[in-house]
């Protein structure tokens, strides 16, 4: 059980063209599960590779429970990490694999063996104990790393992209074990990926990160309400938030030239970007200021059906019910709730207040 | 025809097997071939079991084990082949020491001039060892090393080893670094990290470096002769070179007795060829890949 706090912390490769790692400052509480979320190369898992000890920062501080581990080795620092690949060794059986941190802790045979059984028994794995790797389904792997990283009671869980070899309806499956299995251990995780899906279901807090540096850090319910810029804005969601050029003209905003929506308050006049999620727009509004548009075509996916329409040259989605399927060509009368509105700047994509 | 719809059409159709001439030709040329590379080993085995063997192979008129008992007996021919076992024996524990640590080095530390370092390590291979010869006969002399078996298993362990190093860190290139940074982060130092999971997953390479060390050392003459003079410290192709040389003019070689020691010679390398191929041939593959 630990806090961790990432101090402005900066990282360069060699032959790199901008910093991997750009002035990193997070502070982790206790018992947390924090998701780094950003796309690939954007320096997220380097950031938990230097928690780890596997890379070292050019600069700034790494702290565990408040003492600097920059000076520590890896085998010092009281950390296990669930590799993307499991990194199970390959000549071990899982029992061997499991058992491999409590051998080299010098932990007593009877408490080694009965933290095995245990860990596996909480993981399903007891009747696979005696295979090799090689002879597990990626899932089992997935189950085996994961259990060596739990028999250790380490003081923090690091977990790299950990579920993204396995099919999506495995995926499914373990991100809810995860999930459960987190809470009731307690044990302070970070967790890297780059699935938004994954992250909004795991985490207590998201970090979400882009080009090494911090855009935004919050719950999941405040980085969907109110993103603080336009890559996240664009990252979180499924589908994401439509992002449409627009003028504001007093207490309204025009999108893409044709789109009149009323803003909650007035602002001055400028060229802004307007993001709106899709499930905030109304199809069939009678609204007196409610756009009228066209369908260009309807996606039903069972529990819902996301209906793309035309607004000048742009494209925007709008999540519907179930049963509402416009035909292409179908005219509807597109309504916004003003609240529901996120304007942002053009230049920087930082989001207007 | 659809079979000639299907075949696109930059490819000529073509018959399996070919024309009768031409199976009768192919199968000459195998036949040929290994004739060459199966008659001097057929010499071997007819030739050491017969007591007045020729130049040529002959069917043993009357097969004998008289040669084998006269190399033991009369040339000293186990202690021979107990120097070599012991010669071939640590140069091959030495390489494998010395190759694991080396090519794991260049393979995963950030070493400065580390591509000057491995051109300087190809280098040296392509040094003639003959080339060497006086440098290492002054040498040896100098630091007492004649005569001896350290001197002996320093010198065949130095010969191969910038080749069997670049060949290990293609091993290790091969063996992901997440295994060991797995053990790192379970509580390892790097060197038990080494030992205990990055070694037993390169095992097939260790097997081929071991193999070819052993080989390569069992089969070394010129440093042998350059560096023994002593007797009971001669090894097997020392014994066979003598053997052959002091019988005086090649119509006295007694080609029985060469012909047993070359058995003798060639037995043990074989056998150890044939338990170790399936490691072998799998960490030839995988060097393969990972260069």
């Amino acid at each position: 059980m630990a806090s961790v706090q990432y101090e402005h912390v900066v990282k360069n490769f060699a032959g790199g063209d901008r910093a991997a790692v750009n002035d990193l400052s997070l502070d982790i509480a206790d018992g947390e599960l924090l998701v780094l979320l950003g796309p690939s190369g954007c320096g997220k898992t380097t950031a938990l590779r230097m928690l780890a000890g596997l890379e070292h920062p050019d600069s700034g501080d790494i702290r565990i429970d408040g003492q600097s581990v920059l000076g520590l080795e890896p085998k010092d620092r009281d950390v296990a990490l669930v590799f993307q690949s499991y990194a199970l060794y390959p000549h071990m059986s899982a029992r061997d694999n499991i058992r491999y941190p409590l051998l080299v802790r010098k932990i007593s045979p009877a408490d080694r063996d009965a933290r095995v059984a245990r860990v596996a028994e909480m993981l399903s794995l007891t009747p696979l104990l005696d295979r090799r790797p090689a002879r597990l389904s990626g899932g089992e792997q997935q189950r085996v790393a994961l259990a060596r990283a739990i028999v250790r009671e380490p003081r923090v869980f690091l977990m790299d992209e950990p579920l993204s070899n396995l099919d999506a309806k495995l995926r499914t499956h373990t991100r809810t074990e995860l999930k459960t299995l987190q809470h009731e251990l307690g044990t302070t995780t970070i967790f890297v990926t780059h699935d938004q899906a994954e992250a909004m279901t795991l985490a207590h807090r998201i970090a979400v990160l882009d080009h090494g540096k911090l855009l935004q850090l919050g719950p999941p319910d405040d980085l969907y309400q109110r993103p603080a810029n336009i890559f996240v804005a664009q990252f979180i969601g499924s589908p994401p938030m439509n992002v449409l050029e627009a003028e504001v003209q007093g207490d309204a905003v025009v999108a893409e030239g044709v789109w009149h929506m009323k803003l909650p308050r007035p602002i001055a006049a400028r060229k802004v970007r307007v993001a709106i999620r899709p499930e905030a727009i109304t199809l069939d509004s009678s609204a007196a200021d409610a756009h009228p548009a066209e369908v260009l075509i309807s996606e039903p996916l069972g529990s819902e059906t996301i209906v793309d329409v035309k607004i000048g040259a742009a494209l925007v989605k709008v999540r519907a019910a179930a049963d509402v399927r416009p035909p292409p060509g179908a005219k509807v009368r597109l309504h916004v709730d003003p609240g529901a509105i996120r304007l942002f700047d053009v230049t920087t994509g930082d989001a207007l207040a | 025809m659809t079979a000639r719809a299907t075949t696109p059409a930059h490819v000529a159709p073509r018959r399996r097997g070919g024309s009768p001439l031409e199976a009768v030709l192919v199968h000459a040329v195998f036949i040929i071939v290994i004739v060459f590379f199966l008659a001097p080993f057929v010499w071997l085995v007819t030739a050491a079991f017969d007591s007045e063997a020729k130049a040529y192979i002959r069917i043993p008129s009357s097969p004998t084990l008289d040669n084998f008992v006269r190399i033991f007996t009369e040339h000293d021919f186990g202690h021979a082949l107990m120097n070599s076992f012991i010669v071939a024996g640590l140069t091959t524990v030495l390489d494998v020491i010395v190759v694991s640590l080396a090519g794991y080095s260049l393979s995963r530390l950030q070493i400065r001039f580390k591509s000057w370092i491995m051109y300087a390590i190809l280098l040296l291979q392509t040094m003639p060892l003959s080339a060497t010869m006086v440098p290492i006969y002054g040498l040896a002399k100098t630091l007492g090393l004649r005569n001896s078996y350290l001197g002996l298993v320093l010198i065949h362990a130095a010969i191969e080893l910038p080749f069997l190093i670049w060949l290990m860190k293609g091993f290790f290139d091969t063996v992901p670094r997440q295994l060991e940074e797995a053990s790192w982060l379970d509580g390892r130092s790097k060197l038990r990290a080494l030992v205990e999971i990055v070694l037993p997953v390169a095992r097939s390479g260790i097997g081929v470096v071991a193999g070819l060390a052993f080989l390569a050392a069992w089969a070394e003459v010129l440093m042998v002769i350059i560096l023994v003079d002593k007797q009971d410290m001669k090894t097997v192709p020392l014994a066979f070179y003598e053997t052959f040389r002091t019988q005086g003019g090649y119509n006295e070689v007694q080609y029985g007795l060469v012909a047993a020691m070359g058995l003798l010679y060639a037995l043990p390398v074989m056998a150890l060829f044939f338990t170790t191929r399936r490691m072998m041939v799998r960490g030839l593959i995988s060097t393969s890949r990972g260069l």
